[in-house]
């Protein structure tokens, strides 16, 4: 080997290896930034009990919190979550493991547009459809629902329940918002537990029908210890995504400061970032940050218990 | 959908829109040509400091760091690839931009930036942002090389540096679809951007320095009083529908050039 090519070597990989940390660095930055701004921030907003529970400050206020979004945020990353997953899942075995069927095929490049697809689309989709559905949806299943309900309750203390988690539903509300998550980690789901399922060895698959249960029970039990990581994995990275996504929200949840019901516009941590960050007030700003530090924490949480449990196994 | 939606706005302008580069619904204005534009340059910029760094990733990860290494690293893009945009954005508005303003200012001995939110901080966001999408794809195929070929590779006597570079060009369909799908994330990412990139949407530039907008951000930052003008909700509809039949080209592209290669 020529001493050229060796220095060239190193000069070579050397770049590499630089644009490659170069690329993480900005991730360090981002948490760093946001902790060290935001923790102080708690702080000063009133500590961290009352920054969780209580609503956003006001321009003029001195205190205040992420309470009302946080909740929504839950609420419906829990909803968009379950849903994305019951129906992601399926259509994920679907197309890993039924490949020869036709619909599969369509399947799976369906699927892999719209994993890429972007989200604020999906968002004005679902606006679009509610705004079509909202009117039907209040008068025939929702209104009589909502109504039966009521009566049946009574004056318990579930009565006002009725109204803030079933219906009649405003044209913001937190199920299109749920909504819109689902569809964003439907794609991610499916495209994950396909591939899991199609890396199958061969060997295991044919023993698995050969022994004459139903399909059923193949796909679901003996196949069940070589997916079941990855199809968690999966599940959890998922919901750390759609736990931090603002863009679908935007035009089906909307965004609120109160403890409101869900049947009506909702707050989400991410919206009030969005809203906050760019507000000329600076407690608004502070709390900002604060709400940045509480979904970074959340989103941290769900990522590294999706790789401890990765790397456990 | 979105066509019905946007329909009145074609029936008003024909595809005329697309080329109108003005946005003022009081003055019943609805171009959105500064938006195509916008995203364009954004995402090309992106795009040419994302693939370097995302080449550099997948060789970093595969080549050079020790299995266990491997994990972290390869966890720490993951991540990238999971934080929350709208946390980019937070960081890009505060740090991020004023970094750069300052940075650009003094290199160029000037005001050439006049303000910390333009359409270059949108662009370097989004490369930090796309990353990871395009390392994961190029990783992918990077796994496929075959050991046989890469023991042919090694046994002409090939330095590392040459033997990756020629890894590299056997899965050139990989880095390509890594190179679109990166693209494609880049045109519709939303928030982040409409956080940075200073939301002038009157008016059409190609100045990388100034303030301008993108189809996406112009959505989102013009969505909330666009239910006040008769044709300003089907304009952005139009402008979705055009963000979408970008989104269907691209991620097309890019899945027909990663399954082209594949057994």
């Amino acid at each position: 080997m020529t001493s050229t090519r060796k220095v060239l070597n190193w000069i070579g990989m050397g770049l590499f290896v630089l644009l490659g940390v170069a690329a993480t660095i900005p991730l360090f930055l981002i948490i760093i930034d946001i902790y060290s701004k935001g923790i102080d921030a708690i702080n000063r907003l009133g500590g961290l009990w009352h920054f969780l529970t209580s609503e956003p400050p006001s321009p003029l206020s001195k205190s205040g919190g992420v309470g009302p979004p946080l909740i929504g945020t839950l609420y419906m990353t829990a909803l968009g979550a379950i849903g994305g997953f019951a129906l992601g899942f399926p259509l994920g075995v679907y197309i890993g493991e039924m490949r020869r069927e036709k619909l599969a095929n369509a399947a799976r490049v369906g699927v892999n547009v719209l994993v890429e697809f972007p989200t604020i689309t999906i968002g004005l989709f679902v606006y679009a459809v509610m705004g079509l559905v909202q009117d039907d949806l209040n008068r025939y299943i929702l209104g009589p629902v909502s109504a039966t309900l009521k009566a049946a309750l009574g004056n318990s203390v579930f009565y006002n329940y009725v109204s803030w988690f079933v219906g009649p539903l405003d044209s913001f509300n937190a199920y299109a918002g749920a909504a819109a998550l689902a569809l964003v980690m439907i794609p991610y789901v499916a495209l994950i537990t396909a591939s899991a399922y199609a890396s199958v060895a061969q060997p295991l698959r044919e023993a698995a029908y050969g022994i004459g249960g139903r399909e059923f029970n193949a796909l679901f039990i003996v196949m069940r210890k070589v997916v079941s990581r990855a199809v968690l994995t999966a599940a959890l990275i998922g919901t750390a995504k759609i736990a931090g996504e603002t863009a679908p929200l935007l035009f089906t949840a909307f965004g609120n400061n109160y403890y409101a019901p869900f049947t009506g516009s909702t707050g989400a941590v991410s919206l009030w970032i969005y809203a906050a960050s760019e507000t000329p007030y600076n407690v608004q700003i502070m709390s900002a940050y604060g709400a940045a530090a509480v979904l970074l924490t959340i989103i941290l949480i769900l990522f590294i218990s999706a790789r401890i449990k990765a790397i456990h196994d | 959908m979105f066509f019905i939606k946007a329909y009145p706005i074609f029936a008003r302008e024909g595809f005329a829109m697309f080329l109108q580069t003005e946005w003022d619904p009081g003055a019943q204005k609805y171009g959105v040509l500064q938006a195509l534009v916008g995203t364009m340059l954004t995402s090309v910029v992106a795009i040419a400091l994302a693939m370097p760094m995302a080449i550099g990733v997948a060789v970093t990860i595969n080549e050079v760091l020790p299995s266990r290494l491997r994990t972290i690293f390869g966890s720490l893009v993951d991540l990238t690839a999971t934080m929350p945009t709208v946390l980019f954005g937070l960081w890009g508005f505060y740090v991020l931009g004023p970094f750069l303003q300052n940075a650009v200012n003094t290199l160029a001995g000037g005001a050439v930036m006049t303000s910390p939110s333009t359409l270059f901080t949108a662009s370097v966001l989004l490369a930090i942002m796309v990353t990871p999408y395009a390392a994961a794809v190029i990783r992918e195929g990077y796994a496929l090389v075959p050991k046989a070929v890469e023991e042919a590779i090694y046994g002409v006597g090939a330095t590392r540096l040459e033997a990756v570079l020629l890894k590299l060009r056997y899965v050139i369909s990989y880095v390509l679809g890594g190179f679109f799908l990166a693209l494609g994330r880049a045109m519709g990412e939303t928030v982040a951007v409409a956080m940075v990139v200073g939301g002038n949407y009157a008016h059409l530039t190609t100045n990388l320095f100034q303030s301008g907008i993108t189809i996406s951000s112009l959505i989102a930052l013009q969505f909330g009083n666009a239910r006040f003008y008769t044709y300003a909700e089907p304009a952005l509809f139009a402008a979705a529908l055009l963000l979408a039949i970008f989104g269907i080209a691209i991620n097309t592209a890019a899945i027909y050039l990663i399954q082209k290669w594949q057994p």
